[in-house]
C-alpha cells in the first residue's frame, strides 16, 4: 500500500478542489465501510482521502419543502432516529439500516451506497422507488441528479472529476403513500442481497393506487428503475391479476448474472416473489 | 485447633467459565499473530495459479536482489520429501503444481509489504497440463496422472465385509438404491493459519505452532526439514480454532522453518483470510453410493456402500475418513451383513484434511437421512423403526466394537418424548398449503467416546508437582485448543485434593516440558487426559496422607483432602492445613520429599486389526437430535426454530463447557446443513471470503434443549464420556428430515439452500436432488 495523505476539510467547495486536483487517485471517505475494505484487498489503491464528514451538510437531515434532505454521509444509526424521516420513507430507512451490523451502522451512510456503486447496494433500490435526487457539488457548481442516474455499472458512476454527492433529497409524499424495502439473503442477517426491491406507491381514496415507483437490486449491472412493474399497479387495487403483472414486469426486468450467490433462474423467480410481499407492504403502510 | 472443615460441594457437573476466557473477551491473549520476535522476518509463500501445470521457469532473481528481503527459496532449494498421510507433498514444489494452492516459491522479509512486492517479481512460466476434478473421471484410462507413483491416481483405499450382501439382500423386502454428495465445506477457524520458526545458533528449531498434536507433529515435520525430531521444541501459544485443521504438518510450517534456517532469524508467516479458505485444509468431499434392505417388520438387512473420495492433489487426513465413516454404516444400529468400500482419487482440487466428526458428518448425512426413508418405504415411523434396530447395552458390531453402556434406545425414546415427536410429524406431513411449512426430524449417531486407538498408543502422560503454599501445577501433554480441556483438568484436580480451583495452573503449552500425547482429536480429551490428571491427583494425595498419617499418627485410610486440609474422614476435623504438611514434607531433613508425580494413561481399547476389527475405544456414545424447522415455500429459506439434543455424555464434568461445545456443533453443523459451501469449480475455490462462504450465524440459532444421559461409564473421569464430535455431525441431518417432514423433498446433495429448496418447490429444471 503506497503513501496515503489524508484530508478533512470543512465545505464542499475546498473537498471539490482536492478531488479535482488529486486527478483520480483520491477517494471520498464517509463512513468509509466499502472503501477501508477495497483499499485493504488492494481493489482501489489512493493516495489521497477526502474525509467529508467535518461538512456540516454531509452530516444533517433537514426537512426541505415538505420533503427531507439528508447529507450524504449521516450514517444509518441516525437515518432510523430520526422519527418524522422513519414515518415519511419508512423504506428508505429500512433499506439503510439493513446494511451490515450494528457497528457498521455507525458509519455507513447513503451517499457511500449510493456512489459505490454496487448493483446488490440495499438502499438504491428503495431510494430510486422514493424518487429520490442526489444533490452534486463539482467544480462547476451544483446540480441534481435522480439517484437512479448516478451508477452507471458496477463500482462505475456517473459523477464527473472532482464532484461529490453532498446529499440526497427524498420528496414530499402525497397523503396515502407507502413504501418498502426487502432484500432476500441466504442467512438471516449481515448478508449481500441476492434480490432487493424497494417500491413506493400512493392510493386515492378508494384505495386505487394512483402513482408508483418500483426500484429493483442485484439483478443488473446496477439498480434499475422498473416502468413497466409500476404501469402493473397503476389503477389497480393491487388485486391477485395487478400482482402477477407487477411479478412478471420485475422478472421480465432481470438481466442478472450466474455467480456464487445465486442463479439467474433463481434471481428471476425471487425477483417477482419480494415484489409481491413489497407491494403489498408499502400498500398497508400506505392506506394507515 | 479443632477446626471443621465443611464437606466440599463436588466441583463435578459445576458450570465453571473457561479459564483462558477473561484474556480473550479483554483482548489480552497473545496468539502467533501477535508475536514479535527480536530480529524477527516477516515470511510469505507464492503460490501457483495453475491447477495442474509444469513450471518452465522460476526466476526469483528480482525478488532477491529487493532490499530488505532476506531470503527466497523454491523447491530447488529445499528437499522434495513429502509431508502427508502419503507422503506426496513436497512443502515447495519444483516442476509440476497439481492444484491452487501449491506452494512454489517464498521469501522472508523486514516487513510484511515488502514481503508482498517481493513475491510479486517473482517471474514464473507454466505449460498448463491437462486436469481432472472428477474423482470418478480421474479414475478412467485416459485421465491424466498426477503422480508418478500412484497409477489409476488412487491415493488411499478402504474395504470391509461382513456377512452375506446377497443373503441380506434376498430377505429383503425393500431394497434403497442411494446417491450422495457431500460437499466440500472448510473449518473457518477465526484465527488464520500462522506459524513463527526460530533456530538457534546450535541448528535446533523451536516452531511456535497452533498444532493440535504437538508431539507426533515433531515426527512428521522432522524428516522434510532433514532434522532430527528431538532437535523441534514445539511451543503452543494460545490458537483461534483448530477442530481439526493442525492436526497434520502443513507446506507453510516447514517452508516457515527453511526460511528461518536459511535467514538465521525468526520467520513469522501468517496467512490472510483468502489463504486460509484457498489454502488450508477442508472437509472430506464423499460421493456415496449406498444399497440398503429391510424387512417388512421394520428389521435391517444389508448396507452394501461405495464411497468415492475427492482427494484433491496430495493426501492429507481427510482421505482417511473412511475409517470413521465404516464404523458408523457397519455399526450405527443392527445391521447383520455390510459392505463398505471407499476409494480416495487424487484430483486437480485443493486437498481434504482431518475436520471435527471425521468422515461421521458424511457418514450420519447418509444413515440418518436414509433410516428415514427407509421407514417411509417399510410404513414404519422414524421413530418405531429406528427402535427395532436399535442395539442393546453390550452387544458388539461387526467391527469389534463392544457396545457396553449402549443408550441409543433411550436417546431415541428421551428424544420422541421430549419433542412429542409423532404427533408434530404426523401434523406436519398433513399440511400441504401455506407459504410457511414446519417440519420435525430426527438424526442419531454412534461415535467413539473413549478415545480412538488409531497410533501404536492412545496415551497421555501427566506430572503433577506442589508447591509450598499447596498450589498444583499439573503439566498434561493434552493441548488446550478452545475446547475447555484447561477447565475440565482445573476441575478433576480440584476435586481429588480438595484444594480451590484457583490454586491449579495448567502447563500444556510447550513440547520441551509437556509428557507425551497423541493430540486433540477423536473426542479424547476429558476422558484421555482427564484420566490421566485425575490419576496424578490420586497418587499425589497418596503421598500426601502417608506422609500426614506418619506426622499425625492416623492411618491415612481414616483421612482426606478437604477445603486445603488433611481432615478426619469421620467429622472433617483438620489433622493439619496442607500447606503446612507440604513444607514440612519439604523440609524433612533427610527424609525431605516434594510432592512430584507422573502418569501415563494408556486406554483399554484395541487397535484396529488390518482387518478394521477391533473394540478401538474404551467407551461409544450415542446422540440422538431432534430438528424443527419453518420453511418459506416462497423463497425456499430454511429456519432452524428449535433443536433437542439428547446426548450419552456418561457424565457432565463442566455444564457451561459441555453447552458451549454442543452450541458450536449445531452451529457448525447448521452451516454443512444449510449455509456452507467452499464451491471449488475447476479446481478454482470461488468463494475465498466470509462474505461469499456462509457461516451460520448468531441469527441462525435455533433455541436449544439440553437433555444429558448420565449413566457413569466405567472407565471415565468421574463417568464422563467424550463428547465434542457429535454436536458437529447429528445436527444437519436431523435438519435435512425436518426438511422432508415440511415439503416432501429429500436433498442428498447439502447444503440444502433456498436455490434449491425453491427450484424444487416451484418447478424449475431439476427439484432437490431429484
Amino acid at each position: 500500500m503506497a503513501d496515503i495523505q489524508y484530508q478533512a476539510p470543512e465545505d464542499l467547495a475546498a473537498a471539490s478542489a482536492l478531488l479535482a486536483g488529486a486527478g483520480g487517485k483520491a477517494r471520498i471517505l464517509a463512513g468509509g465501510t466499502d472503501l477501508l475494505v477495497q483499499m485493504k484487498f488492494d481493489v482501489v489503491e489512493p493516495t489521497l482521502l477526502i474525509d467529508i464528514k467535518n461538512i456540516a451538510e454531509t452530516r444533517t437531515i433537514a426537512e426541505e419543502d415538505g420533503g427531507f434532505r439528508v447529507g450524504a454521509a449521516v450514517p444509518g444509526a441516525e437515518l432510523g432516529e430520526d422519527a418524522a424521516l422513519a414515518a415519511a420513507w419508512p423504506g428508505v430507512v429500512e433499506a439503510a439500516e439493513l446494511i451490515g451490523s450494528t457497528q457498521v451502522q455507525g458509519r455507513a451512510s447513503l451517499g457511500g451506497n449510493l456512489c459505490n456503486a454496487s448493483p446488490a447496494a440495499d438502499s438504491v433500490p428503495a431510494m430510486i422507488a422514493a424518487g429520490a435526487v442526489a444533490r452534486v457539488i463539482g467544480p462547476d457548481g451544483q446540480r441534481d441528479v435522480a439517484v437512479e442516474d448516478i451508477a452507471t455499472g458496477p463500482g462505475k458512476t456517473s459523477l464527473a472529476s472532482g464532484e461529490i454527492v453532498a446529499s440526497i433529497f427524498l420528496p414530499k409524499r402525497p397523503a396515502n403513500s407507502g413504501d418498502a424495502y426487502l432484500r432476500f439473503i441466504p442467512r438471516t442477517e449481515m448478508d449481500i442481497a441476492v434480490v432487493g426491491v424497494g417500491i413506493s406507491l400512493s392510493l386515492d381514496g378508494d384505495g386505487v393506487c394512483t402513482a408508483a415507483r418500483v426500484g429493483l437490486g442485484a439483478v443488473a449491472p446496477t439498480a434499475l428503475l422498473v416502468d413497466a412493474a409500476a404501469d402493473a399497479l397503476i389503477g389497480s387495487k393491487l388485486d391477485e391479476a395487478a400482482m402477477d403483472n407487477l411479478a412478471a414486469a420485475v422478472s421480465a426486468a432481470c438481466s442478472p448474472i450466474d455467480d456464487k450467490r445465486g442463479t439467474v433462474e433463481f434471481r428471476t423467480d425471487i425477483a417477482g416473489v419480494l415484489a409481491r410481499r413489497v407491494a403489498s407492504i408499502a400498500f398497508t403502510r400506505a392506506g394507515k | 485447633m479443632m477446626d471443621q472443615i465443611a464437606e466440599q460441594i463436588s466441583l463435578i457437573g459445576q458450570r465453571i467459565p473457561k479459564p483462558d476466557g477473561a484474556a480473550k473477551v479483554l483482548g489480552r491473549t497473545q496468539y502467533i499473530n501477535d508475536m514479535v520476535l527480536h530480529r524477527m522476518l516477516i515470511g510469505k509463500i507464492l503460490r501457483t495459479d495453475r491447477v495442474h501445470a509444469r513450471i518452465l521457469r522460476l526466476d526469483i532473481s528480482k525478488a532477491a536482489a529487493l532490499p530488505g528481503v532476506h531470503a527466497v527459496i523454491t523447491g530447488d532449494d529445499t528437499p522434495m520429501i513429502g509431508i502427508g498421510v502419503n507422503k506426496d507433498n513436497p512443502p515447495l514444489k519444483s516442476g509440476t503444481v497439481r492444484c491452487i494452492r501449491d506452494e512454489i516459491a517464498a521469501v522472508a522479509a523486514e516487513t510484511e509489504a515488502i514481503a508482498d512486492q517481493a513475491l510479486a517479481l517473482i517471474e514464473v512460466e507454466y505449460e498448463d497440463l491437462p486436469a481432472v476434478f472428477d474423482p470418478a473421471e480421474a479414475l478412467e484410462d485416459s485421465a491424466p496422472q498426477l503422480h508418478e507413483d500412484k497409477p489409476g491416481n488412487v491415493g488411499l483405499s478402504y474395504n470391509i465385509s461382513y456377512g452375506d450382501i446377497a443373503a441380506g439382500e434376498a430377505e429383503s423386502d425393500v431394497v434403497l438404491d442411494e446417491t450422495y454428495d457431500l460437499h466440500y465445506v472448510t473449518h473457518c477457524c477465526m484465527g488464520p493459519g500462522c506459524v513463527l520458526a526460530e533456530f538457534d545458533a546450535m541448528g535446533k528449531l523451536t516452531i511456535y505452532s497452533q498444532t493440535q498434536y504437538p508431539y507426533n507433529f515433531k515426527m512428521d515435520l522432522a524428516p522434510t526439514l532433514g532434522i532430527h525430531p528431538g532437535d523441534i521444541r514445539v511451543i503452543q501459544p494460545p490458537v483461534g480454532g483448530a477442530f481439526g485443521s493442525k492436526l497434520d504438518v502443513y507446506p507453510f510450517e516447514p517452508i516457515c522453518a527453511f526460511l528461518a534456517q536459511k535467514t538465521r532469524r525468526p520467520v513469522k508467516l501468517v496467512f490472510s483470510r483468502e489463504e486460509e479458505f484457498i489454502a488450508s485444509p477442508t472437509r472430506q468431499p464423499v460421493r456415496a453410493h449406498i444399497r440398503a434392505g429391510a424387512k417388512k417388520d421394520g428389521t435391517l438387512t444389508f448396507r452394501d456402500v461405495n464411497c468415492l473420495l475427492n482427494n484433491g492433489g496430495y493426501t492429507s487426513w481427510g482421505a482417511t475418513v473412511p475409517y470413521v465413516m465404516m464404523r458408523t454404516f457397519s455399526g450405527h444400529f443392527r445391521v447383520p451383513n455390510v459392505e463398505f468400500k471407499s476409494t480416495a482419487v487424487y484430483t486437480n482440487n485443493p486437498f481434504a484434511g482431518s475436520f471435527r466428526g471425521y468422515g461421521n458428518v458424511q457418514a450420519t448425512y447418509v444413515t440418518a437421512t436414509l433410516m428415514d426413508k427407509m421407514a417411509e418405504a417399510v410404513g414404519m415411523n422414524p421413530i418405531a423403526f429406528r427402535l427395532k434396530n436399535a442395539q442393546e447395552p453390550g452387544e458388539v458390531t461387526p467391527q469389534g466394537s463392544l457396545l457396553k453402556d449402549c443408550a441409543l434406545a433411550d436417546c431415541i425414546t428421551i428424544a420422541a418424548e421430549k419433542t412429542d415427536f409423532l404427533k408434530i410429524y404426523a401434523a406436519n406431513a398433513k399440511v400441504e398449503t401455506g407459504r410457511y411449512r414446519r417440519g420435525i426430524g430426527i438424526a442419531t449417531s454412534l461415535h467413539n467416546a473413549g478415545g480412538a486407538k488409531i497410533h501404536k498408543s492412545d496415551g497421555c502422560g501427566t506430572i503433577l508437582t506442589m508447591d509450598d503454599y499447596a498450589r498444583v501445577t499439573l503439566i498434561t501433554g493434552a493441548s488446550e485448543i478452545g475446547q475447555g480441556i484447561d477447565a475440565v483438568i482445573t476441575q478433576i484436580v480440584a476435586e481429588e485434593l480438595g484444594v480451590p480451583m484457583a490454586s491449579i495452573t495448567i502447563v500444556n503449552d510447550d513440547s520441551a516440558i509437556g509428557p507425551w500425547d497423541v493430540g486433540v482429536h477423536a473426542s479424547r480429551t476429558t476422558f484421555i487426559a482427564g484420566n490421566g490428571a485425575r490419576r496424578a491427583a490420586i497418587k499425589a494425595k497418596a503421598q500426601i496422607l502417608a506422609a500426614a498419617s506418619k506426622e499425625a499418627n492416623v492411618p491415612a485410610e481414616e483421612m482426606e483432602l478437604r477445603g486445603g486440609h488433611v481432615v478426619q474422614s469421620d467429622n472433617g476435623v483438620s489433622i493439619i492445613r496442607l500447606d503446612r504438611l507440604l513444607r514440612a514434607m519439604h523440609f524433612a531433613g533427610e527424609d525431605a520429599e516434594l510432592v512430584m508425580v507422573t502418569d501415563y494413561y494408556e486406554p483399554p481399547s484395541e487397535p484396529e486389526g488390518d482387518n478394521h476389527y477391533g473394540d478401538m475405544s474404551a467407551a461409544y456414545a450415542h446422540a440422538a437430535y431432534v430438528a424443527e424447522v419453518e420453511v418459506d415455500t416462497m423463497t425456499g429459506h430454511v429456519r432452524v426454530e428449535k433443536m433437542t439434543v439428547v446426548q450419552d455424555v456418561g457424565r457432565v464434568v463442566n455444564g457451561l463447557g459441555i453447552e458451549g461445545q454442543i452450541e458450536g456443533g449445531i452451529a457448525m453443523s447448521i452451516g454443512y446443513g444449510l449455509t456452507e459451501d467452499l464451491r471449488i469449480e475447476k479446481g478454482i475455490v470461488k468463494n475465498p471470503s466470509f462474505r461469499d462462504y456462509k457461516v451460520a450465524t448468531a441469527p441462525e440459532m435455533p433455541e436449544i434443549a439440553y437433555h444429558f444421559i448420565e449413566n457413569d461409564t466405567p472407565e471415565g473421569p468421574f463417568g464422563a464420556k467424550g463428547i465434542a464430535e457429535l454436536p458437529a455431525i447429528v445436527p444437519a441431518p436431523a435438519i435435512a428430515n425436518a426438511v422432508y417432514n415440511a415439503i416432501g423433498v429429500r436433498f442428498d446433495n447439502p447444503p440444502i439452500t433456498p436455490e434449491k429448496v425453491a427450484r424444487a418447490l416451484h418447478g424449475g429444471q431439476d427439484g432437490g436432488d431429484q
